[in-house]
């Protein structure tokens, strides 16, 4: 089995490098056909209009554009994503400081949508031929047409305004320091043994993680439940009726388990948009991830930070996926037979 | 009995967790009077002062750092780490006496060295520092003594002293910079500042210390959190629930709404913000009766009422009140039977309308989008069809660069200083980005000013440029913007003229 996930892995990861050279050129293309100066953009109010010129020529802008991109990609086969125009900063070096945080907040986000995705599957399939599926159902579809950023502030408003349980600002209430080991507060904290910031911590995680979890666990429940339906037509789930299994021992010992692997494929593709659904959620709860940093790059045409985050979304969808089809051979006995 | 006792310490933490979980939130520190939370829309670009030109980093910058000049409420220029200064009457060299009592937060002495440094050597030596652009006429620093320095200049450079207390202008420490290095500097800045910078994350909160060692007045609070709070409906929020204590740029109407909250104080203070449209001389407006029509036609009191509650103040010139370019004595009047009069002369009525093109951000300022269709709507009345075109703000400067602006861009500038060269004098100078007027006449008038060194002469030049460029259509001052301000109702600060909250002037009553 271990053979057969390594030699996936390893075939993956080749697979990735023209995946990331073409995303990296599509990237570097479109965004250098944006009608946005970054030359303007990089200097001050008072600088003249020649003095944008030269800035333009600095840059390189006035150059072919396949030029531009091996130049670009020159330098980030040797590290370099260039500097941020808008913060002066190694795009390189702000994506990895702000990366370590949306990952937390993502892995938060998607155990909570795998928890409530397993569970409403669980209980909307149990609910089929009811008096109450349709409105099992109609709940579903009302969960699955919010978007994660109206729960962010819809939680916001119930359990940080009129409530007050929560706090939603930040990553840990004033005054507690911030340890810095892994760039995971969770797990840093605990490194650094303060229980305080860790429960801070996890005080201030609550409301962002649960909006985006919110907003993708329909779908899983949704193709749970599907997914149930299909297994249930199989022969063996009538065998198990006839050995006199319970209903409850079928569906959590057996038809779970086979109905679980094209939700745990959705879920893989799940995880990657809800990455990319943090922008929003991050700038509502000023959550100091890449997401925040990501709209500060558009609105400032910071170029060079914007084709960073997204090769580093890319990347990071790329190894989701990875480790999700790893994840289906250990779970799936005949792919590793082929 | 275990398995009793069990159940029952299973419930009693249960219990516990459920009450924990229903209590509010507990805060690391409690509220006190000696610190307070501000709920802040930008971070810094960086912690190196001079680095870049954004506005709303100012304040946060004015509390770790200082400048050689500074302003009071009232947009004054008075003495600040310069004791005095004296500019020459050609422009071309500026003597400062420095204050000897002034210490950077690591103990070390601020000298004219420091000033040197700050002012020359950093920008000599190419860092990108958008300083380098302000301070691009200084030939040299002399030094005299470690208190008394002689700027010189390449070119008259009039308006230095008000440069000295604007954007980026800060006293940055040499010693600690060259011995440590500028990452060290940025990840551990070191200011003169009655604020120290105690913790720092990006994109998320910003902590003040008070520095004992100050040399000026002290804070009346000790630690001040700025949370960077960069969503309005989130500000709104965390100000309504307590989590912060005093906070900025929260839509009009949630300002209207706090005003009726007990507890809390809204406030919407004009500022040196101008909005006003943008014209190009050329196109459907090289006619000059169709630009003073497309002015008289704009109710600018109406849009003041309908976005900004009344409290932004129509504006005849491109300076507001209160600045020394701003004219008591000239008012362009809104008359929408001029306007269709202006037009009828060029041939134009609203059945034979003039079509020009209206470029709008939406979102850039409050109400930018809903103020610019309100604009089209008056403009129809009188017989000017406008195409309104939405373009981002990073669009803009691309646009004007390649004189693809339409014919009028509505627009928000900010000038601090409230100095005339920074309202129309950077507004219709040719040479810079932010024109799209293109016109000989009042090009010259403006780049003849920008070398007038006498103060006198230079204002009285900038109040006749004003009336002059709105008496030809060459701009549309529209209203003076607004900050909205909502704080608790104790907690009081001081109001500056430019829309400055200085964490240094909060105090809890």
């Amino acid at each position: 089995m271990t053979a057969a996930v390594l030699k996936l892995i390893a075939r993956r990861l080749i697979a990735a490098i023209p995946i990331l050279l073409i995303v990296s050129a599509l990237l570097f293309c479109i965004l250098r056909l944006l009608p946005v100066d970054p030359a303007a953009m990089s200097l001050p109010p008072n600088a003249t209009i020649a003095e944008i010129e030269d800035k333009r020529r600095e840059m390189g802008l006035d150059k072919p554009l396949p030029q531009q991109y091996l130049i670009w990609l020159s330098d980030a086969l040797h590290g370099d994503f260039g500097r941020s125009i808008a913060l002066r900063r190694d795009a390189g070096e702000l994506v990895a400081a702000t990366l370590p945080a949306t990952i937390q907040l993502a892995a938060c986000a998607m155990a909570i949508a795998a928890i409530l995705g397993l569970g409403g599957g669980l209980i909307l399939f149990r609910l089929r031929g009811m008096l109450f599926e349709p409105v099992a159902d109609l709940a579903s579809i009302v969960l699955l047409s919010i978007p994660e950023f109206l729960w962010g502030l819809i939680l916001l408003f119930v359990f940080g305004v009129l409530l007050q349980w929560l706090p939603f600002t930040g990553q840990v209430s004033p005054g507690l320091p911030l340890p810095h080991i892994t760039g995971f507060l969770l797990l840093d904290s605990l490194l650094a043994g303060r229980l305080d910031v860790f429960w801070s911590a996890c005080q201030h995680l609550i409301l962002p993680a649960v909006a985006l979890g919110l907003a993708f666990s329909p779908t899983i429940m949704r193709v749970l439940r599907s997914s149930l339906f299909d297994v249930y037509l199989e022969d063996y789930i009538q065998q198990a009726r006839l050995r006199g299994l319970s209903e409850r021992h079928i569906l959590l010992s057996h038809a779970l388990k086979n109905a679980s692997l094209p939700t745990l494929t959705l879920a893989g593709v799940q995880f990657g948009i809800l990455f990319s659904g943090t922008l929003l959620v991050e700038v509502i709860y000023s959550y100091p991830g890449m997401g925040n940093l990501m709209v500060d790059a558009v609105r400032n045409a910071d170029l060079p930070l914007i084709q960073a985050i997204g090769l580093t979304y890319c990347i990071v969808v790329l190894l989701i996926n990875t480790a999700v089809d790893s994840l289906y051979v250990v779970l799936n006995p005949k792919l590793r037979v082929r | 009995m275990a398995s009793k006792l069990k159940r029952r310490s299973f419930l009693q933490l249960a219990a516990g967790a459920a009450a924990g979980m229903s209590a509010p939130f507990t805060r690391a520190r409690a509220a006190t009077t000696d610190a307070a939370t501000i709920g802040w829309p930008n971070d810094v670009p960086s912690w190196d002062p001079n680095q870049r030109f954004t506005p709303d980093a100012q304040p946060i910058f004015k509390a770790v750092f200082d400048q050689p000049l500074d302003q009071d409420p009232q947009l004054k220029l008075i003495p600040h780490l310069i004791k005095s200064w004296s500019l020459a009457p050609d422009a071309l060299s500026m003597a400062v006496e420095l204050r000897d009592d002034v210490t950077f937060h690591n103990g070390d002495k601020m000298t004219t060295e420091d000033f040197r440094y700050t002012f020359f050597e950093r920008i000599k030596a190419g860092l990108k520092l958008d300083t380098a652009n302000s301070w691009k006429k200084v030939d040299d620093i002399v030094i005299e003594s470690p208190v008394k320095a002689t700027m010189k200049f390449n070119a008259p450079a009039p308006t230095a002293p008000q440069w000295m207390a604007f954007l980026g202008s800060y006293m940055v420490p040499k010693k600690y910079i060259e011995s440590g290095g500028l990452d060290n500097f940025l990840k551990n800045p070191v200011g003169t500042g009655p604020y120290k910078l105690a913790e720092y994350e990006l994109n998320s909160r910003i902590v003040l210390e008070r520095y004992d060692g100050y040399w000026g007045p002290k804070p009346k609070i000790a630690h001040v959190t700025i949370e960077i709070i960069k969503d309005p409906s989130a500000r709104v929020a965390a100000i309504q629930s307590g989590q912060t204590d005093f906070t900025i740029n929260v839509p009009v109407r949630e300002a209207e709404r706090f005003q009726k909250e007990p507890g809390l104080s809204a406030e919407l203070d004009p500022i040196t913000r101008v909005i006003l449209i943008q014209m190009r001389a050329d196109l459907a407006f090289a006619d000059r009766n169709v630009r003073l029509a497309a002015h008289h036609a704009i109710d600018k009191a109406a849009l003041s009422k309908a976005f900004y509650a009344g409290a932004a103040v129509p504006l005849s010139v491109l300076a507001t009140p209160g600045t020394p370019g701003y004219l008591t004595d000239f008012s362009f009047k809104y008359d929408p039977a001029l306007a269709k009069a202006l037009l009828a002369k060029s041939n134009f009525s609203t059945s034979n309308p003039v079509k020009i093109g209206f470029a709008t951000t939406n979102g850039q300022f409050p109400s930018d989008y809903d103020i610019a269709r309100a604009i089209v709507q008056m403009w129809k009345q009188v017989g000017i069809e406008a195409d309104l075109q939405v373009i981002e703000y990073a669009k803009y400067f691309e646009l004007n660069r390649g004189n693809k602006l339409p014919e009028t861009t509505l627009y928000s500038w900010d000038n601090a200083t409230g100095d005339p060269e920074i309202f129309s004098g950077y507004q219709l100078n040719p040479k810079m980005p932010f024109s799209p007027w293109k016109d000989e006449d009042i090009g010259n008038r403006v780049l003849a000013l920008f070398g007038v060194a006498d103060y006198d002469k230079r204002i009285a030049g900038y109040r006749d440029l004003e009336r002059y460029a709105v008496e030809n259509g060459a701009t549309v001052p529209l209203l003076q913007s607004v900050v909205t301000i909502v704080r608790k109702k104790n907690l009081a600060y001081t109001k500056y003229a430019n829309g400055w909250v200085l964490p240094q002037t909060l105090r809890w009553s």
